[in-house]
């Protein structure tokens, strides 16, 4: 039941997301290194060490999308 | 001490395989558009010089690591990291602090340490180096999605892990939505300094000889990742994430232990070492369950503000152990000028403690199924202050600075405290320094 | 999903065109002042095999493709290719640092309120637009990939190998 429930919740979020957004031609901004979802990767490696070393969880953070949205 | 430090890192050691793998994955994934002077320049290898220091004589680590990526035109890329780090000074064996001196064994049986009376025990006799290495590659697939692979590998005295993880992201909507997916996999070996210790036996005295035991165990954990990045506009993008984690093995710190104590005063209950000197008192070595299902909702948003980039996240973790957290983290790219950048950054952790975390145990009562005094799983709040600066130059490198203040301060849950604990039970609070020096250039 | 691989229908292709045509004068005419009104007008290119690139400065793939239609251009100019540049920057300093790095040998149309590639019906960066002699859409191609340089380049040589109308 629940995991039909986040399904069902994965697909509306993928469907509503059908027209928020911007057109290829907009993304200068999102294009930029320090808009990247990975731009401090080596500081978040880094924190996430010394934090998993020193509390009780630690991850989550993935990767992919956003930018320039190019090819 | 070194194996403390990476004891808990190792319940979570594939949580930092993928983070760490999938971070370089996320290097060598998002494209960049700093056009540096050279712009065939094919390796962008960022590094980073890393202190880390805690208050008093507790923990010090001092970190090298480099992360590059290489570009094979068309997105094709590969990441590597490298980190070498060495630790030394004392952290918390897990025993209370007691009215009097305490004596206990070092882990590898051959020599003692002490603590003065009224302090949290701490164990200095670990120094460690350890050397971690990861791998990723990613590459298109067909128009819209992206595979990508990597493996991780690291290695210290006691402990040795090796990862593997894949991905796959797709994209929807003229490329405003991508899903992204990830598995990793992670096999851990533990060598513990002293041998595997029996659940809940006792710290005993020195041993001449030195003799481990030698035994090893092993660890598995398998993480899955599922996310959407939705780009809100022009100026925004937000980042859902929900990940899985499963934990299995030996999941024990196998240093840690619990002070056994009086069940009406809450004092430390004395022992005489035998012929060879050792502890002083009862010590349980802890136990932990063997395994460990967590599952966390992470969320990020990022938002351009006229060229000033904050960036917001939350994540929620809860599992088995009944370790539920809360994590609250916040930065701000301020741009000076045109080529230098400040960046503050505010963190804020909150965690439950796990169900078999104890203060101690009491002498004369059942042993639990499960306990651990390790402060890492106890009720906690933590807070990171912190700020950067970086400054790119005309080659297009870039060299920062980064310097910041954590501090951690736990509390023992009200009904693990006996007798006169509950007055001045202590937790061994803590507050650390980070100070980084990073470049960032093209090969 | 729409496609892009056939293209707008025939008939929707001749009036776009017509429109983009219109729109460039109308523009034109109705705003003398600084605002770079994107002035493009095929029907000027009449005969000739029309390649039109929707490029920005912070798009990667564009700053590999512009090196490659400058070849192309030099190429095949004399057997009549005309490429013509759209560059979608909002902002137009960031097209022109770029330019000073990438040096384009074509011709340059700046439509930084991007109502050209809304016309086209641009899907992704870098967005190319291939006409031909008889004013045509017979092919349009998403973003730039380096395996693909030389179909590309065959398909145009097959353009320009038909005659002038």
């Amino acid at each position: 039941m629940r995991r039909t429930c986040l399904a069902l919740l994965a697909a509306s979020l993928l469907a509503g997301c059908a027209n928020v957004g911007v057109k290829p031609w907009e993304r200068d901004v999102l294009a930029r290194d320090d808009m990247q979802l990975d731009s401090n990767a080596l500081d978040a490696a880094i924190d996430d060490h010394i934090y998993f070393s020193k509390e009780g969880t630690s991850g989550g953070r993935g990767f992919g999308g956003g930018g320039c949205g190019c090819n | 001490m070194r194996v403390q430090l990476i004891m808990a890192d190792k319940d979570l050691k594939i949580g930092a395989a993928l983070t760490a793998a999938t971070c370089s994955l996320l290097g060598i994934a998002a494209p960049t558009t700093a056009f540096a002077a050279d712009p065939d320049a094919k390796w962008d290898v960022d590094s980073a010089l890393l202190y880390y220091g805690e208050s008093d004589s507790r923990v010090k680590d001092l970190s090298l690591g480099t992360h590059a990526t290489r570009d094979f035109g068309d997105e094709r890329k590969l990441g590597l990291d490298l980190t070498v780090d060495s630790l030394t000074g004392a952290s918390p064996n897990g025993a209370a602090a007691s009215g009097g001196a305490q004596t206990f064994t070092s882990p590898s049986g051959r020599d003692v340490y002490s603590t003065p009376a009224g302090k949290v025990p701490l164990d200095d006799t670990f120094h460690d180096t350890r050397v971690a290495l990861n791998a990723g590659w990613s590459q298109p697939f067909a128009r819209l999605y992206t595979v990508s692979a990597g493996l991780g590998f690291s290695n210290e005295y006691d402990y040795q892990h090796l990862g593997a993880n894949v991905g796959l992201t797709r994209d929807f909507n003229e490329r405003n939505t991508t899903l992204s997916t990830a598995l990793a996999y992670g096999q851990d070996t533990v060598k513990p300094v002293g041998g595997i210790r029996t659940p809940f036996s006792l710290m005993g005295d020195v041993t001449g000889d030195g003799d481990d035991g030698g035994g090893s165990v092993h660890k598995n954990v398998l993480d899955a990742l599922l996310g959407i990045t939705q780009v809100l506009g022009r100026h925004s993008v937000l980042r859902l994430n929900y990940s899985y984690s499963d934990s299995s093995g030996y999941l024990t710190d196998p240093y840690k232990l619990l002070s056994v104590v009086d069940p009406v005063t809450g004092e430390l209950v004395a022992r005489t070492p035998g012929g060879a000197p050792g502890a002083t008192g009862l010590y349980r070595y802890e136990n932990r369950p063997d395994s460990r299902r967590k599952q966390a909702v992470y969320a990020e948003l990022r938002q351009d503000f006229s060229g000033k980039v904050l960036q917001i996240g939350y994540r929620y973790s809860t599992d088995d152990w009944e370790v539920d957290s809360h994590t609250l983290e916040s930065r701000l790219r301020w741009p000076l000028g045109e080529t230098s950048y400040l960046e503050p950054h505010v963190r804020y952790y909150t965690q439950t403690a796990a169900s078999f975390y104890r203060y101690s145990l009491a002498s004369g009562e059942p042993l639990p199924e499960f306990a651990s005094a390790d402060a890492r799983l106890a009720d906690l709040d933590a807070y990171t202050l912190g700020i950067k600066f970086g400054h790119v130059a005309p080659s297009g490198n870039e060299w920062s600075a980064r310097l910041e203040f954590y501090q951690q301060k736990s509390k023992p849950p009200a009904e693990t405290l006996i007798g006169t604990q509950i007055g001045h039970a202590q937790m061994p609070d803590f507050n650390a320094v980070i100070l980084q020096f990073g470049y960032r250039f093209k090969l | 999903m729409r496609l892009l691989a056939g293209g707008p229908r025939p008939l929707l292709r001749r009036w776009m065109s017509l429109l983009v045509v219109v729109a460039g004068l109308a523009m034109a005419v109705g705003r003398p002042a600084a605002a770079a009104a994107p002035a493009l007008d095929l029907a000027a290119y009449r005969g000739k095999v029309v390649v039109v690139d929707f490029w920005a400065s912070w798009c990667k793939p564009c700053r590999q493709s512009i090196p490659w239609l400058n070849e192309m251009r030099s190429r095949y100019a004399g057997r009549g290719l005309v490429i013509v540049g759209v560059n979608v920057d909002a902002e137009r300093a960031a097209a022109d640092r770029f330019l000073h790095q990438v040096p384009v040998d074509f011709e340059l149309v700046f439509d930084p309120e991007g109502s050209l590639a809304t016309r086209f019906g641009v899907k992704g960066m870098p967005s190319t637009f291939v006409f031909d002699r008889d004013g045509k859409l017979v092919d349009t191609h998403l973003g730039f990939r380096a395996t693909q340089k030389t179909a590309r380049e065959e398909s145009l040589q097959r353009l320009l190998s038909t005659s002038a109308p």
